[in-house]
């Protein structure tokens, strides 16, 4: 009976050790942290119903990269992230893009999209919002707005927030529809 | 002739035998109420000591200062009434914070010595409970926002030194450990403590990275974990018989 209470020493002892030792600075992946602002595509004609975009290309305004998931794809539905360090993000959505070579297809780096460009601007106000140890600070957007800059040859005819001043907080649901 | 041996042989067998009786009887009859005469004292004192740990880290780690006195009182052969108070200021940098917190702590409880000392031997295999409450702050010298898309980056990065002040928590403490009589009245120990957070005061949009006398949180449970390494001197106040 004695050792068997010397025993219990060491064993809380490798619990403690064992405790310790948990890895608890990576943030998990199941936390919700920095939401990107979710759009759903729409057939103009048809509000109801849900309309690809084809051969879409997604290029962030000033960003020299496309964004990753969204080179030359058909989809009905964008994941932007927005900016945490401006109160405004603006993306290129390029419809039915294709790689012009400029007349040089051994030379890539002279290449350029066409397509059909159009710009949006998302304005929003920012707050920075603890989540935990591993995980810091993330940003949430509030009061949110989505511009469709105009051009002459428009292809997004219309948005819609789904809520009076819509936030994005989370990415649970979405938060804009768009027209074309 | 062959008769005569065996007679011989009888007589010594039962002489042999006897004997063998009277020697037990013998031992029967020695009282057993003899004992040690050697009365062994116990000390009972005041021992108070310093965290070493404590100290070191305060020399080495550039993101660490601390000092912590422990003291225990012999109230029963076994049980001691124990408790520390102490002092740390610790900067916990990750790749999004960077947090100093500072404050003081004091924790208080029993210890239950396990080892049965030989003679006038004085050491110890414990086991002990704490209650512990600390009051700190906690600067925010710097934070980046944490994203999982870095499309946009690098992320905003604030500079601003946020300051969160008077917050409290309590929390109570499984602690095992050993002390070791060096010398006369000096002790060398060496400790291990589980700590479970009670309630913690939440500053606003901000949380409890690290908490003097309860050491780092933890975002998944409320368990801390501790060690002390102390060199102790114990006061002898009064002797008692073991």
């Amino acid at each position: 009976m004695k050792y068997l209470k010397i025993l219990i020493i060491p064993l809380i002892l490798i619990a403690i050790l064992s405790i310790s030792c948990e890895r608890d600075d990576i943030c998990p992946e199941s936390t919700p942290t920095t939401p990107s602002v979710i759009i759903d595509v729409f057939d103009f004609t048809n509000q109801e119903s849900r309309k690809n975009i084809f051969d879409l290309v997604v290029v962030g305004v000033d960003n020299d990269d496309i964004l990753p998931g969204y080179s030359f794809v058909s989809s009905n539905n964008l994941v932007l992230p927005l900016k945490s360090t401006e109160n405004t993000t603006q993306y290129t959505l390029i419809k039915e893009a294709s790689v012009n070579d400029n007349g040089t297809p051994d030379d890539p780096t002279d290449d350029f999209i066409d397509g059909n460009y159009d710009t949006i601007t998302l304005n929003y106000s920012r707050e920075n919002v603890y989540v935990s140890r591993a995980c810091g600070y993330k940003t949430i957007y509030k009061n949110v707005t989505l511009t469709i800059e105009e051009d002459n040859d428009n292809w997004i005819l219309s948005q819609q927030p789904l809520n009076p001043n819509q936030s994005v907080e989370d990415e649970s649901t979405t938060h804009f529809n768009i027209f074309h | 002739m062959n008769r005569q041996h065996t007679l011989t042989y009888f007589i010594s067998s039962i002489f042999i035998l006897a004997f063998c009786v009277f020697v037990n009887a013998q031992n029967d009859s020695i009282p057993s109420t003899v004992k040690d005469t050697i009365i062994i004292k116990e000390k009972y004192g005041l021992r108070i000591g310093a965290d070493l740990s404590k100290l070191g880290r305060s020399f080495f780690e550039d993101e660490y200062t601390g000092f912590e006195i422990a003291g225990d009182f012999r109230l029963k052969k076994r049980l001691y009434l124990a408790g520390e108070i102490g002092f740390e200021e610790k900067t916990t940098i990750t790749d999004y914070l960077d947090i100093t917190s500072t404050g003081s702590y004091l924790k208080a409880g029993v210890d239950f010595n396990l080892y049965q000392n030989w003679l006038d031997m004085d050491n110890m295999i414990f086991f002990g409970f704490r209650v512990g409450a600390s009051t700190f702050s906690q600067n925010l010298n710097s934070f980046t926002i944490y994203t999982t898309d870095q499309y946009w980056s690098p992320q905003l990065t604030s500079n601003d030194l946020q300051e969160f002040d008077g917050l409290t928590a309590i929390w109570t403490e499984l602690i095992v450990g050993i002390k070791v009589e060096l010398v006369n009245n000096l002790f060398l120990g060496l400790n291990a403590q589980l700590k479970f957070m009670g309630t913690e005061t939440e500053p606003d949009n901000f949380g409890n990275v690290f908490i003097p006398g309860f050491n780092k949180t933890t975002d998944s449970s409320g368990i801390g974990v501790g060690y002390g390494y102390t060199l102790a001197y114990r006061v002898p106040i009064y002797k008692k018989n073991k």
